[in-house]
C-alpha cells in the first residue's frame, strides 16, 4: 500500500553535532542518518564537520574518516571498495549509489546519506535486505540444463553470450530496487529491477532449457507488471546496467510468446 | 517481540528525476481526464433537458474560473496523449538509455505546455 509519511516509530530527529577540531578551513557538513538498536529512541541524523584537505575523493572515504577520527560509533557495510562487491549501497545527495564510487565532489552543499529507502533498518546506515534475497532465490538463479553429460560443456555461440551483456554484471547491491516507488509500495509482492533483471538473464541464456518454464513464472501481476517505467532504477544502478529495458523486454517477450 | 526497527525514509529523501516526474504527472492526468471525461458526459445530457442548462454551462465556461479550467484540461490531455506516445514507444522496448529517457521526458513537459498554448490559440482563430 502507498504509505507517504513515515510510522511514528521511524520519525528521523536532529541529532549531535560534531564540531571540527582540526582547524581545517576547507570544511563540509556531512548529515548522516544514525539509528541505535539499544537505545529504544527514534532515529536522528548527526552532522559531521569533515576536514575535505585530507580526505580522498570518494564518499566512502568521507564515511572511513568519521569512523577513524571522529565518530568510531559509526555502522556502515562495505568491503572492496572498488565497487565490485555491492556493500556499501546507500542513498547519498537524494540518490542511491556505492558509496566507494560515489565521488563526493559530484554532491552540491552538504552531504545527506542515509540508508537505502524503505528498508528496516538494523542499525545507522545498515539496511536489512533479506526480503529481496528471499525474492532473489524464487525466481531460481542457477542454470537449469536437460543436459544429461555431466562432463561435456554446453556450448554457446558469441551471439549468444552477447545477449548476457548488460545482465550478468549486476552485483545485487539492491540501489535499483529499493529506488523503485513501486517497489516500496508492493516490495513483498513486486520483485523489483534487481531480481527482474537477474530473472531476464536466465530467461535469455542459450543454454537454460527452462525458459518457458521461468517466463510463466514471473508472468504475474504483481510480480513483474508493476514496472510502470518510473525509470529511477536504470538512474541508480551504479555498474551503468539498465534494469528497466530488461522489464520491458520481459513483458515484449510475454506478449508474443505463445504460454 | 515488538519489531522495532525504524523505516528508513524514502519519498521523503529521494531526488526527483524527470522520468519519474512524468511518470506520476502520467498518473495524476489520466484521473483528471476520466473525471474531466465524466463531466463532459454529465454537461452532454444536461443540454438534451432545454436550453436553460445551455446558458449555466455557457456562464460558467467564459468565466476567468471556467476558462481557467478549460486551459487546465487542455495541459491535461496534450500531457496525456504525449506521455502515453512515449509508453507506446517504450513497450516496443525502445527509449530506455537514460539520455534519451531524459530527452522524452522533457519533450513531454514542454511538448505539452506548447500544445496547450496552441490549442488556445487555435480556439482564437490566431491561425
Amino acid at each position: 500500500m502507498v504509505q507517504l509519511n513515515l510510522p511514528e516509530n521511524s520519525k528521523v530527529k536532529k541529532g549531535k553535532y560534531f564540531k571540527d577540531r582540526t582547524g581545517s578551513k576547507n570544511l563540509k557538513k556531512v548529515n548522516i542518518y544514525r539509528w541505535d538498536p539499544s537505545s529504544g529512541e527514534n532515529p536522528r541524523i548527526d552532522t559531521y564537520e569533515v576536514d575535505m584537505d585530507n580526505c580522498s575523493s570518494k564518499v566512502l572515504d568521507i564515511l572511513n574518516k568519521i569512523k577513524n577520527e571522529i565518530d568510531p560509533t559509526l555502522a556502515y557495510r562495505r568491503s572492496c571498495a572498488h565497487g565490485v562487491c555491492g556493500s556499501c549501497a546507500m542513498n547519498m545527495g537524494g540518490k542511491n549509489g556505492l558509496a566507494c564510487t560515489k565521488p563526493h565532489s559530484e554532491i552540491d552543499g552538504d552531504i545527506d546519506i542515509y540508508p537505502l529507502p524503505h528498508l528496516k533498518v538494523r542499525k545507522d546506515l545498515i539496511g536489512d535486505l533479506d526480503g529481496l534475497y528471499k525474492q532473489y532465490k524464487s525466481i531460481e538463479p542457477w542454470l537449469k540444463s536437460n543436459s544429461k553429460s555431466e562432463s561435456e560443456e554446453i556450448f554457446q555461440s558469441k551471439e549468444d553470450r552477447k545477449k548476457l551483456d548488460g545482465a550478468y554484471e549486476c552485483i545485487m547491491c539492491a540501489c535499483c530496487s529499493t529506488s523503485c516507488p513501486s517497489y516500496w509500495w508492493n516490495g513483498d509482492k513486486y520483485l523489483g529491477p534487481a531480481v527482474l533483471l537477474q530473472a531476464y538473464r536466465w530467461i535469455i541464456d542459450s543454454r537454460d532449457d527452462e525458459k518457458q518454464a521461468r517466463l510463466k513464472k514471473v508472468a504475474d501481476e504483481l510480480k513483474l507488471y508493476r514496472c510502470h517505467t518510473i525509470l529511477n532504477c536504470t538512474s541508480a544502478c551504479p555498474k551503468g546496467l539498465n534494469p528497466a529495458k530488461a522489464i520491458a523486454e520481459i513483458k515484449k517477450m510475454l506478449a508474443t510468446a505463445n504460454i | 517481540m515488538e519489531n522495532k526497527e525504524p523505516l528508513s525514509p524514502h519519498i521523503q529523501i529521494y531526488k526527483w528525476q524527470i522520468s519519474s516526474l512524468v511518470s506520476i504527472s502520467h498518473r495524476i492526468t489520466g484521473i483528471i481526464n476520466i473525471i474531466v471525461i465524466t463531466l463532459v458526459c454529465l454537461l452532454a445530457s444536461l443540454l438534451s433537458l432545454g436550453e436553460n442548462n445551455y446558458e449555466i454551462i455557457y456562464l460558467f465556461l467564459s468565466s476567468l474560473v471556467g476558462k481557467f479550467f478549460i486551459l487546465g484540461i487542455t495541459w491535461s490531455f496534450s500531457f496525456q496523449i504525449l506521455s502515453e506516445i512515449r509508453h507506446l514507444i517504450m513497450d516496443l522496448g525502445y527509449g530506455f538509455e537514460l539520455k534519451i529517457t531524459k530527452i522524452t521526458g522533457l519533450i513531454v513537459i514542454f511538448g505539452s505546455i506548447f500544445l496547450t498554448v496552441f490549442f488556445f490559440l487555435v480556439g482564437k482563430n490566431f491561425f
